[in-house]
């Protein structure tokens, strides 16, 4: 089990010692139902930091503000940044050492293991709440979660509410830490791709209308792309600067830079964004769901991601994340790979 | 205007409604949306908060100003494009986003008046209703000028009172839509109005959130700019743009040109949704940009509604409605910040 109380021994520790920089950890926040990225930077704040299934985010992408920010300063604090990793988090760590964006020494790793739980669904909980705002939960063991309403106190299995991503979790553990707790392990969903059954069974132009009409809620808030730890690229082929300006840059070359995709919400621009974006994580999305999670409309993005993961696995037997030094999917071959899907 | 109508009639007020467009909460899967009804009958108006204010039907995303369209021989055309008008009832309308219209409309209103949010604006009936109980756990409209029953910006403002609505009239333009179903509604008796009463002042007790002394933020913040503070509030932002584009108040947008073909060239100028939160919303030709990190940006957000709108306009440009708070994926909390401004030494 993990014990909260050894996690803040140990943030105490390094802390004092002046180990790392920093601690990216979970703090509670203002809605009982999920807990907030906390920066804690002196060994008497540990006491902010908590660990339970509302520990949602995914802190690998805070890695990449710190790598931005240090660049920017003349001497920079090379110490490395202590956060807290999920098994998931875990993965997107070890992308992004594989893709040489950071090294090893810019992280102390502290990997909690999700045992047999995981993070909640918030919108599961919404639906058994019926609409009733939680006022305060608890956690029972681990197993249950107590959820009080103004009305009364309901006592929910965490099965029940977990995220998808939880019930079809391979490797509920980091694969990769400096410190450790909790349990290593392995989960052996019998379905690892069933949340792709439904959608799979569609013909093709059921699968258009279900994409049609849930890509046409996007509002393009880019939220999907800012929480993704994947996502680190300087320019994005949706932001207006897609080209990196500097002092010579001439104007023709501003005013002829490619628009790949247009700002409206429009259906096509929609289709463009969202693929673009899947086809970026082909072999690099580590399934933590982020990009679901925080859509403020609901589009289920991760069809698209676990889709791309459950072809990266049927026709190379890659699964992305899970060690630093293999060859990245899209940069590496083999004789052995299969060619007849090319069209 | 004080009229009672019943549940089982509002449906058929509804039907009477035929020369207009009307809007209204729906719930589709978990989430409600202001759309337009296509079942009066299953008219619900039990809505928590939509994500999206009804600020999308008169302000809308995405909005063509224009067309153009060249050839090898002739001279360029350009086609102006104004919004299609068409007489519109929102109803469910929550105070907190009237009030964010009548916000929107001061800064849409300044010369020269923009016509295609007018167009919109002068065709909508705004028909509210009474936050009881309050739609967020995160509402605090009482913190910023605001109620759970205030009438500023409706038409129309309705109260649910059991099996019957009290229906308060305040424009002419609410009581034409009254007119067109008067048999429908029946005065309201000095009973009613005192249920009103007691109604209203519980519904302002269920507000749980509150901003403390928030009379001193603007000047607070005068002081704040070149602080540490924004540095350690945003450390938990990821620049999304859901705070803005949820929010009912906001209204910066961009302008650009989708062209459909290059040879002859041809497209449309639109108007599109912006944000403060994006990187090149502020990013110069020059490749410089006066607010480069998260920080300045949280700040701009900040300062702008709760310093630079009340220097301009006299009022926050923020009526508490909570959808920043709520859908956060960092749980950024606009509450918290406001209170630990007024905290900062």
């Amino acid at each position: 089990m993990v014990n909260l109380e050894e996690i803040k021994k140990e943030a105490k520790k390094i802390l004092e010692e002046g180990k790392v920089k920093y601690i990216i950890g979970y703090a509670k926040s203002s809605n009982a139902l999920m807990a907030a990225p906390t920066f804690v930077k002196k060994p008497e704040d540990i006491d902010k930091l908590i660990w339970d299934p509302t520990c949602f985010q995914n802190l690998v992408k805070f890695l990449i503000d710190e790598k931005r920010k240090k660049a920017r300063e003349k001497e920079p604090d090379t110490r490395p940044i202590g956060i807290f990793v999920k098994g998931c988090d875990s993965r997107a760590i070890n992308v992004l050492l594989q893709e040489k964006f950071i090294t090893r020494e810019d992280v102390y790793i502290m990997g909690l293991s999700c045992e047999d739980v995981g993070v909640l669904d918030k919108k599961k909980i919404f639906k058994k709440l019926k609409g009733e705002k939680p006022e305060k939960i608890e956690f029972d063991q681990r197993k249950n979660i107590v959820i009080s309403t103004k009305e009364k106190t309901i006592k929910i299995p965490l099965k029940e509410i977990l995220a998808e991503r939880c019930l079809e979790c391979t490797s509920s553990f980091p694969v990769i830490s400096d410190v450790f707790w909790g349990d290593r392990n392995n989960r052996s969903p019998k379905e690892p791709f069933k949340c792709l059954e439904q959608i799979e069974s569609l013909s093709q132009e059921e699968k258009w209308d279900f994409w049609q009409q849930q890509l046409s809620k996007c509002i393009r808030c880019y939220a999907c792309r800012s929480v993704c730890p994947m996502c680190y690229c300087d320019e994005c082929v949706v932001d207006s600067i897609n080209l990196a300006i500097t002092a010579d840059t001439t104007a023709e070359e501003k005013a002829q830079k490619i628009k790949w995709i247009e700002k409206s919400p429009e259906s096509s621009e929609n289709f463009g964004y969202h693929l673009v974006r899947a086809m970026h994580l082909a072999g690099r999305c580590i399934d933590c769901s982020e990009c679901e999670r925080v859509c403020p409309v609901d589009i289920p993005i991760r069809f698209l991601n676990k889709k791309l993961e459950k072809v990266t696995k049927e026709l190379f037997d890659y699964k992305a994340g899970l060690d630093p030094e293999q060859p990245s999917l899209v940069s590496s071959f083999k004789d052995e790979d299969p060619e007849d899907f090319i069209r | 205007m004080e009229k009672i109508l019943t549940k089982k009639s509002f449906p058929a007020w509804i039907k009477k409604l035929q020369s207009y467009t009307v809007y209204s909460p729906e719930k589709q899967e978990n989430l409600w949306s202001y759309e337009v009804i296509q079942n009066p009958d299953k008219l619900n108006l039990e809505h928590l908060n939509t994500v999206l204010a009804p600020k999308k039907i008169i302000y809308p995303q995405r909005e063509i100003f224009l067309q153009f369209n060249t050839s090898k021989e002739g001279k360029p055309q350009i086609k102006e494009v104004l919004p299609e008008e068409h007489p519109a009832v929102i109803f469910g309308v929550r105070p907190c986003d009237a009030k964010a219209i009548t916000l929107t409309d001061k800064v849409f209103g300044e010369e020269p008046k923009d016509p295609y949010y007018w167009s919109r604006r002068n065709q909508t009936i705004l028909v509210g209703l009474t936050c009881n109980p309050p739609p967020s756990p995160n509402c605090f409209c009482l913190s910023v000028g605001g109620s759970p029953h205030s009438k500023e910006g409706l038409d129309i403002l309705m109260t649910d009172m059991g099996d019957k609505y009290h229906i308060d009239s305040l424009t002419k333009k609410g009581e034409k839509l009254i007119k067109a179903a008067e048999n429908l509604f029946k005065p309201a008796s000095s009973k009613d109005k005192k249920e009103l009463e007691k109604i209203q002042r519980e519904s302002e007790k269920k507000i749980k959130r509150e901003v403390k002394d928030i009379k001193n933020i603007p000047d607070k913040l005068k002081d704040m700019f070149e602080s540490p503070f924004w540095d350690e509030e945003a450390m938990s932002c990821i620049r999304c743009g859901i705070c803005t584009y949820l929010c009912p108040t906001c209204f910066c947008f961009d302008i650009t040109d989708e062209l459909t073909s290059t040879l002859p060239l041809k497209g449309k100028r639109v108007r599109t949704w912006d944000t403060c939160q994006f990187p090149d919303f502020t990013m110069h030709s020059s490749g410089h940009n006066p607010r480069p990190d998260k920080a300045s940006r949280l700040r701009q957000r900040m300062l702008h509604k709760f310093q630079y709108h009340v220097e301009n306009y006299q009022d926050y440009l923020c009526t508490g409605c909570g959808r920043c708070i709520s859908l956060c994926p960092m749980g950024i909390d606009i509450i918290e910040i406001l209170n630990k401004v007024i905290d900062h030494e």
